[in-house]
């Protein structure tokens, strides 16, 4: 398992490209080697990478509002197929209608994202994040 | 200047000779002599007598001729991948095997079991070809599997084309045996790279058919090394594609009695609508199918077991327990003609299921996604449906004048997992019918641009096909 090499895509039927790009772009110039597979990612296409990468962690987007849907069984997934120890974030317009961040937040992180951002999130502050969880799985 | 071409298959000698007038070639003489397989270069040498006028190798040092051969032996060497990931880095070890002209005998995943490793000792593939992991990326898995191979008893060339981190410790790990090191296949998750691994395998392949059996008498008597044939028609498939007006796409199908090749040039562009996943696909491909074969594999064909056998078996009115019957007539005899109507129609049954079935694996697949905003259309693999030619090659195609390949491609539109199949739909079908092929193939490698005209020349037009004038 490698410290810098991260796997980025955004789940399921969604075709939101943009913010894919911008995090490429952050995550990149902090000094991370980001394996990106770009819109419409199944879960086993971003298994397959990471495996392959020896990637320290998966960044899972999801924008269209069908979150709720794509994400889980994810972290059940990763650890059938040896990734016990993977760290997972999940970001962007995860669901859909007002509710509550930290309600979000819970929901996702009780699926096994060890991390869960709102849109608004800096990406600059999820690097120095991922760094630190990436190492303390190590 | 005279250019003299032989393919030693593994049942014929073949040669013609050829001179350049202009730009263009001119067939002057061919010849074909049973293979010698206790020592090659006797029928070599008498096809060269009889394509060449006088002195063949008086003429080779002098300069007035050219000589050009390649060599099938075996049908290809066997080689057993293992890779880390099936749809990734064991799907570019296939590639890269294919490509060189080999066969693929075994394929591994993830960790080699005991078991796995007995399979490959009771096989005894002639290359093992070792991948997984990128550059910098996972190590653990190509580390474990070299131990193994380390502790096996397979004697046999090795082949590491994986995470270049651990080269070296799997060099020392491999030290008891005939080790090669090549940069990675997939250096980096989305830039795959088969060349280094594909050449490997090549110039191993080389070094194997020329061991013994009189290829070395050829070698010191000409000067001239030989290729592996399926190697040589990949890049001729290139030459036609790069330097043929109008044949920058179409399919080749080269059929035999132990295999079915593809060849496809063909560049996959992105167009709206459609989202590609997966591997990127090369612009020239073959896939060799080692269960489809008219002779030697023609009982495998029988063993099919999805629901197009059963299909076509039923449309054409034919027992499976008559085909088998057929085929294991001639497996045992692989050089049988078929006499009479009935056998004419099973052997044209089974060219039917071989074709069909070398070019549905061949192709990609589509599928569509209902997303939020209506229809997504996803792609894997290459997409051919909108390919304009079709080229049919090997002794059985090369004579089969009534044969139409369209029908047996379209007994495969939706494979098993709802996806349709990406194979060429409507197309021109064109035979070599002198299976000219493999001897331009060795011509264009010192003159691309009139061997490639040359073999486009030769071709017999036959049908050609709308989807719906048949429908
Ligand atoms: C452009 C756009 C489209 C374009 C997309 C073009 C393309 N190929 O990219 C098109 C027209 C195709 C489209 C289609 C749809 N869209 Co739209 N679209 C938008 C729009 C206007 C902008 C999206 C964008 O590019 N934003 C800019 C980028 C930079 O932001 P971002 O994507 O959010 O990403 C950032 C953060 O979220 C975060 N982030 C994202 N992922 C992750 C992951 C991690 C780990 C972390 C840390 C951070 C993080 O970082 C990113 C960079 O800063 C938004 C509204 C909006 N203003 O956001 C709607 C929006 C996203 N779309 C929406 C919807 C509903 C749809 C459709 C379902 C509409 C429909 N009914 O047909 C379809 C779905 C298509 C599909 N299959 O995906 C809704 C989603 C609702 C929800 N989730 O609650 C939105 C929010 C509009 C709305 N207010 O209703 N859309």
């Amino acid at each position: 398992m490698s410290e810098t090499n991260v796997i980025l895509g955004v789940i399921g039927s969604d075709c939101h490209a943009v913010g894919n790009k911008i995090i490429d772009t952050v995550l990149t110039g902090e000094g991370f080697r980001v394996t990106n597979l770009g819109v419409m990612v199944s879960q086993d296409e971003f298994i397959d990478a990471a495996i392959e990468v020896g990637a320290g962690a998966i960044l899972v987007s999801s924008i269209y509002g069908h979150g709720e849907i794509d994400c889980a069984g994810f972290r059940g997934r990763c650890i059938e197929r040896g990734l016990e120890d993977i760290v997972l974030y999940v970001g962007g317009n995860l669901v859909i209608g007002k509710r509550d961040f930290s309600e979000v937040e819970t929901l996702f992180k009780d699926m096994g994202y060890d991390r869960v951002f709102p849109p608004t999130v800096d990406i600059k502050s999820v690097a120095q994040s991922l760094r630190q969880d990436i190492a303390a799985r190590q | 200047m005279i250019y003299a071409t032989i393919d030693i298959g593994s049942t014929w000698t073949k040669g013609a000779s050829f001179r350049l007038v202009g730009d263009r070639v001119r067939l002057e003489r061919r010849a074909a002599r049973p293979t010698t397989v206790a020592n090659l270069s006797d029928a070599f040498f008498g096809v060269l007598s009889e394509i060449v006028a006088g002195d063949p190798l008086d003429q080779l040092r002098g300069g007035e001729l050219r000589l050009r051969y390649s060599s099938s032996a075996k049908g290809g060497l066997a080689v057993a991948a293992i890779g880390l990931v099936p749809d990734v880095t064991l799907e570019i070890g296939k590639l890269a095997a294919q490509s060189a002209g080999a066969r693929l005998s075994q394929v591994f995943s993830y960790r080699l079991t005991a078991s796995d490793v007995a399979q490959l000792e009771k096989r005894q593939p002639d290359i093992v070809l070792l991948a997984g992991g990128t550059d910098g990326g996972n190590s653990d898995y190509v580390l474990a599997n070299a131990a193994a191979l380390a502790a096996s008893r397979l004697d046999c060339d090795f082949v590491y084309a994986g995470n270049r981190e651990v080269a070296d410790e799997v060099a020392a790990l491999l030290a008891g045996k005939r080790l090669k090191v090549v940069p990675n296949l997939l250096p980096d998750f989305n830039e795959p790279n088969p060349d280094p691994a594909r050449d490997a395998i090549r110039s191993i392949f080389l070094d194997a058919i020329v061991k013994g059996k009189g290829l070395d008498v050829i070698m010191d008597a000409t000067g001239s090394e030989p290729v592996p044939t399926p190697f040589a028609v990949l890049e001729y498939t290139r030459t036609i594609r790069e330097l043929v007006p109008g044949w920058s796409e179409f399919l080749l199908l080269d059929m035999g009695g132990a295999t079915t090749d593809v060849y496809s040039a063909h560049l996959d562009t992105p167009s709206s609508g459609v989202i590609r996943r997966g591997l990127p696909e090369p612009t020239v491909k073959r896939t060799v199918e080692g269960d489809l074969g008219m002779r030697v594999s023609a009982q495998a064909v029988c063993e099919l077991g999805d629901t197009t056998l059963a299909a076509t078996l039923e449309a054409h009115n034919v027992s499976k327990a008559d085909l088998a019957a057929y085929a294991a007539r001639v497996t045992a005899h692989p050089d049988s003609i078929p006499t009479g109507t009935e056998e004419r129609r099973l052997d044209t049954l089974l060219a039917g299921l071989c074709v069909g079935h070398a070019v549905a694996r061949h192709v990609g697949r589509m599928t569509s996604v209902y997303t939020p905003e209506g229809e997504v259309l996803v792609q894997t693999g290459r997409d051919l449906s909108k390919l304009p030619k079709v080229v049919g090659s090997g002794g059985w195609l090369a004579k089969a004048e009534g044969f139409s390949p369209g029908a047996w491609f379209d007994g495969h539109l939706i494979d098993q997992r709802g996806r349709s199949v990406l194979a060429p739909r409507n197309f021109a079908y064109y035979r070599d019918a002198d299976y000219l092929f493999p001897l331009l193939a060795n011509l264009a490698r010192d003159i691309p641009a009139a061997a490639a005209r040359a073999g486009i020349d030769f071709l017999v037009a036959q049908e050609t096909r709308s989807e719906h004038a048949t429908a």
